[in-house]
């Protein structure tokens, strides 16, 4: 029966976060800003972030025995320049490579795991749109949509929003609560991009980029580089007073009619992010009601709704009124996005999120702290795989 | 808005879509069928996503549809108006809507296929309000 149980909880307290590292993203925008060249590429920023995180965490390099790499920079590269012989590796994104982690250490396979990112996107002027945009013809359904223009995953989410906004009656003025909230956020926090507040008529006045999202609805282009160090819990424990337990993790993928766009087009991914709710609560044996804080994939301000929906946290079509409450903000039930987020702190496609939720459960974040932090839900919903991972104590 | 100066880019044809972009050139739009389970899909491909046959084969359609969704691309060179339409036949594939302003353009409004050149060999098939 115990063994029934212990199966059960999957992954569940298998293992914590015990440092976490990013480079000075603020500073480095502001220099790139007034002209100054980059002094760092995609693998050094990765290895500075690292640096960090390995000085967060006590350990030492040599204790480290496995390493993940997220994309952008190649694991083989990366690898070279941490000076990293390891018995156990791989490359995944943020979300991924925290699950995979968690793996590698319940099998055996590992027991500190280096997880490192670094991605050079503005100084190397990288292109998320155009003709390449999204993968371009190596997706082969992309080329049924490059012929007419959709260049980038702007126009995905305009139109995807539109027909969720006729659907449900959410105004655009509750829409721009979200990138209202974050940049309020990201004003109490020294790291952040972009500081200075924004009112909600600052975000109704501003540009359509592509109808019905404003500019203020789009993520920032930065460079930037982010690690977490994730050991077994045991020794996470011996480490540190303040190890942050990892307490569920979920999955699930709608790869059915994945390229053509139509998870997310149709059907704004509330299936998977459904599925996985049952998982990830399940395993970390708590609900919505427990979270103190969410942090959300926000490439773009609309997933906000849709995974405040899809998890629970209000019923389907009622994230206008949480947002146009304030529930998502400093303050609010759930706090969403507190360092900022992709939209106002800084644009590293995920793993950003992972440290604030690191840094909401020790207690550190200063003026933007969710008090009496427990329990931290991100949440993830990007080329039709949602994901989940709950932090806490 | 000028939605004048927009030139469809020229697609990639591959072998399980040469048909279809072969028919561009004439102004016919085909969709792929599953000859098994006898419904349309989008995009066109050698195996139903349905029923996962392999017997399948294009065919002509009615050119009719109606917008699920827009989106006015503005913040470019040369502004256009992203769509996703369903087609009678069922599936809904992204387009463009022509001949339109956003301001007139609706969600479930009825639109018709039309044809308009890339900056290459084939055409692209567009919709515009009836």
């Amino acid at each position: 029966m115990q063994a029934a149980d212990e199966e059960r909880k999957g992954l569940s307290k298998v293992a914590s976060v015990v440092g976490v590292g990013h480079t000075d993203w603020h500073t480095d925008y502001r220099a790139q800003r007034a002209g100054e060249k980059a002094t760092l590429d995609s693998v050094g920023l990765g290895a500075l972030a690292f640096v960090r995180a390995l000085e967060d965490s006590g350990l030492k390099r040599d204790d480290i025995d496995g390493l993940i790499v997220g994309p952008t920079t190649p694991y083989e590269r990366m690898g070279e320049v941490l000076g990293l012989d390891v018995r156990w590796g791989g490359q995944a994104d943020a979300m991924l490579a925290v699950i995979q982690a968690c793996m590698a250490i319940k099998s055996g396979l590992a027991e500190v795991v280096a997880l490192v990112y670094g991605n050079a996107q503005r100084s190397q002027k990288v292109n998320y749109g155009g003709t390449n945009a999204a993968g371009g013809a190596s997706f082969l359904s992309y080329v049924y949509h490059a012929p007419w223009g959709f260049t980038s995953q702007g126009a995905l989410y305009a139109l995807m929003f539109r027909r969720y906004m006729e659907e449900t009656g959410l105004k655009p003025e509750e829409l721009g609560q979200v990138a209202v909230a974050q940049r309020a956020a990201a004003s109490l926090n020294p790291e952040a991009v972009m500081q200075k507040p924004i009112t909600i008529e600052d975000y109704l006045t501003s540009a359509f980029v592509c109808e019905p999202l404003h500019l203020f609805d789009y993520c920032l282009i930065n460079d930037g580089g982010v690690a977490l160090i994730i050991c077994e819990a045991e020794r996470a424990r011996s480490l540190r007073p303040d190890p942050v337990v990892i307490h569920g993790v979920g999955r699930y993928d709608l790869n059915s009619g994945a390229t053509s766009l139509e998870p997310r087009l149709t059907e704004y991914y509330l299936p998977a992010q459904q599925k996985v709710a049952r998982q990830v609560f399940d395993m970390a044996g708590v609900g919505p009601q427990d979270i103190s804080s969410a942090q959300i994939y926000d490439s773009f301000s609309c997933h906000i709704p849709l995974a405040l929906e899809g998890y629970g946290y209000c019923p389907p079509g009622g994230a206008g009124k949480f947002l146009a409450e304030g529930q998502h903000a400093l303050g609010g039930t759930l706090p969403v996005n507190t360092s900022g987020g992709h939209l106002s702190e800084s644009y590293m496609q995920g793993w950003g999120h992972q440290i604030e939720a690191v840094r909401q459960v020790r207690g550190t974040c200063g003026k933007r702290q969710v008090p009496d932090c427990n329990f931290v839900h991100y949440s993830s919903d990007v080329a039709g795989k949602a994901v989940s991972i709950i932090y806490g104590r | 808005m000028d939605l004048d100066g927009f030139i469809n880019p020229e697609p990639v044809v591959q072998p399980e879509n040469q048909p279809f972009w072969d028919a561009t050139k004439e102004d016919r739009f085909l969709v792929k069928w599953c000859n098994v389970c006898e419904r349309a899909h989008w995009y066109p491909r050698a195996r139903c996503p349905f029923c996962f046959s392999d017997d399948t084969a294009f065919r002509e359609a009615s050119g009719e549809g109606t917008i699920y969704a827009f989106a006015p691309m503005r913040r470019t060179a040369a502004p256009y108006i992203l769509a996703y339409v369903t087609l009678a036949e069922g599936p809904t594939m992204m387009t463009n809507i022509v001949n339109a302003r956003p301001e007139e353009l609706t969600t479930g409004q009825p639109v018709r296929v039309a044809f308009v050149p890339t900056s290459g060999e084939y055409k692209v098939p567009v919709f515009t309000p009836t």
